[in-house]
């Protein structure tokens, strides 16, 4: 069999290295990602003249287009018509275009959060003199957010994947770092491997991070 | 006190409530009584503009509001002059029953946290749940979480707590404990509007009983003469159901 298992530990190291950009490109866009998709929402939720409008436009656009062409048209595409987007780096240009196609998706997880919170609880707060702010803030938002955790970790997981899309726009993260030793070394499956198995590990140690949060969250909710 | 003049409420084509006045004295406890769909749980949730009237005018306590030209500010204000206390309860799930009482107090009325637990800590005792300070709705029976939802409408200290049905979800057993918190707090001279099926209770605890039906009062006055005396037919047809139960049955 033409398998080096050795090589294939050898290469982690260096792989490893390119782990920082990987984990800064996944949390910096879901930060952004989470905030837009509060913001569309709210808007959606509450049905907010004109801005409801364009909030379903774009959670539409975004979550109907391939992520690969939504990246494309944010750095070879805008500078056409934006010239100040030409100085958008490549790792700034994913990063924007993972945060726009990520809050569409969390805009709609968001949604169904905030409806799954019993209606009851905003009219307890009014009855209580709190105004719709400061029952968002203290009762619906933390309700909502423990709706919300399962499918916003899948999200998460998913946006932890897709940054290698932005070996495409040639930042050297962690798959074009793998693509290139590949080439170099001819050994595909394991260093592909080794790239599979980094992600993967990522993906086990958010999970449980996710099940300790879910953990925290549910207690109120425990008999 | 509480002030209502001309209240109107129309749901799309269902004229809900047309043209209620009713005056509610400081101190007094008054029961609204009625048949389904009478409007009585709505004219309640228009007292603090959780139903939006279309048309009448609203007072209570220092704040006047008329459904047809009013502000976001003035809701808000009207709201603060009261407390409600709901069928299903509504605690707040995430908090704690001390946390929900005190919730109000360090978000609304900018109470310090310690002087806040001293306040719903004394009020839990009064509904005769200290023990539960730190257990969550979901642990608790509805009859306690009913009773931890009156202590929350008292923390506010409002001019006036409406009770929406407070005993109609839940099981028998439990509906007495919750009553005898309410007559408690009757007997201390809180003003309260109740919209309740409970009859006996009505009658031992209201200072005065008014009588909805299809979305008008058709009698009111001391729970005697509503009881004993009815002198509208309406009223007599509805209050023989309650009458003689076995009648029914047999």
């Amino acid at each position: 069999m033409n398998f080096d298992g050795l090589y294939m530990l050898e290469v982690l190291p260096t792989l490893l290295k390119y782990l920082p950009l990987t984990l800064l490109m996944a949390f910096v866009s879901m930060f952004f990602a989470i905030i837009m998709g509060l913001f569309l929402a709210l808007i959606t939720k509450n049905q907010v003249p004109v801005l409801h409008q364009l909030a379903k436009v774009y959670i539409s656009f975004f979550r109907a287009t391939p992520t690969l062409v939504q990246l494309f048209i944010i750095y070879y595409g805008l500078p056409q018509v934006i010239p100040s987007f030409s100085v958008l780096n490549a790792l700034t240009a994913a990063i924007i275009g993972l945060s726009f196609k990520n809050s569409a998706y969390l805009a709609e997880i968001f949604r169904a959060a905030l409806h799954s919170v019993d209606h009851g609880q905003l009219e307890a707060c009014l009855a209580v003199g709190m105004t719709k702010s400061q029952a968002y803030r203290r009762i619906i938002l933390p309700q909502a957010t423990r709706n919300a955790i399962p499918a916003t970790g899948n999200t998460f997981i998913g946006l932890i994947k897709e940054t290698s899309l932005a070996f495409t726009l040639g930042v050297a993260e962690l798959f074009a770092q793998g693509k290139m030793m590949a080439s170099s070394s001819l050994k595909y499956l394991e260093t592909y491997l080794a790239v599979a198995i980094v992600y993967w590990g990522i993906t086990i140690l958010y999970s449980l991070v996710q099940e300790w949060m879910e953990n925290k969250l549910s207690k109120p909710y425990r008999n | 006190m509480i002030k209502v003049t001309n209240l109107h409420k129309t749901f799309n084509d269902l004229v809900v409530l047309q043209g209620i006045d009713i005056e509610v004295k400081r101190g007094e406890v008054v029961a609204i009584i009625g048949p389904s769909g009478s409007g009585k749980s709505t004219l309640l949730r228009c007292l603090n503009f959780l139903e939006i009237p279309d048309q009448g005018v609203i007072e209570i306590g220092e704040v006047t509001i008329d459904a047809k030209q009013y502000t976001q500010k003035e809701v808000h204000q009207l709201r603060q002059q009261t407390a409600m206390v709901f069928q299903n309860y509504n605690l707040f799930k995430n908090k704690t029953a001390l946390q929900n009482i005190t919730e109000s107090l360090l978000i609304t009325k900018k109470m310090k946290q310690g002087e806040a637990n001293q306040t719903g800590e004394a009020l839990l005792e009064q509904v005769g749940l200290s023990e539960k300070a730190g257990s969550y709705p979901i642990t608790l029976s509805g009859g306690q979480q009913q009773r931890v939802a009156i202590a929350r409408a008292l923390a506010v200290s409002p001019h006036a707590i409406l009770l929406d049905e407070p005993t109609s979800a839940l099981d028998p057993e439990l509906v007495a404990e919750v009553l005898q918190v309410i007559k408690a707090i009757a007997e201390k001279k809180t003003t309260m509007v109740i919209v309740t099926h409970e009859m006996a209770f009505a009658r031992q605890v209201a200072d005065k009983v008014i009588f909805m039906a299809d979305g008008k009062i058709v009698e009111q006055g001391a729970p005697a003469d509503i009881f004993d005396r009815p002198s509208n037919e309406r009223t007599k047809r509805f209050l023989q159901q309650f009458s003689a139960p076995e009648s029914v049955i047999s």
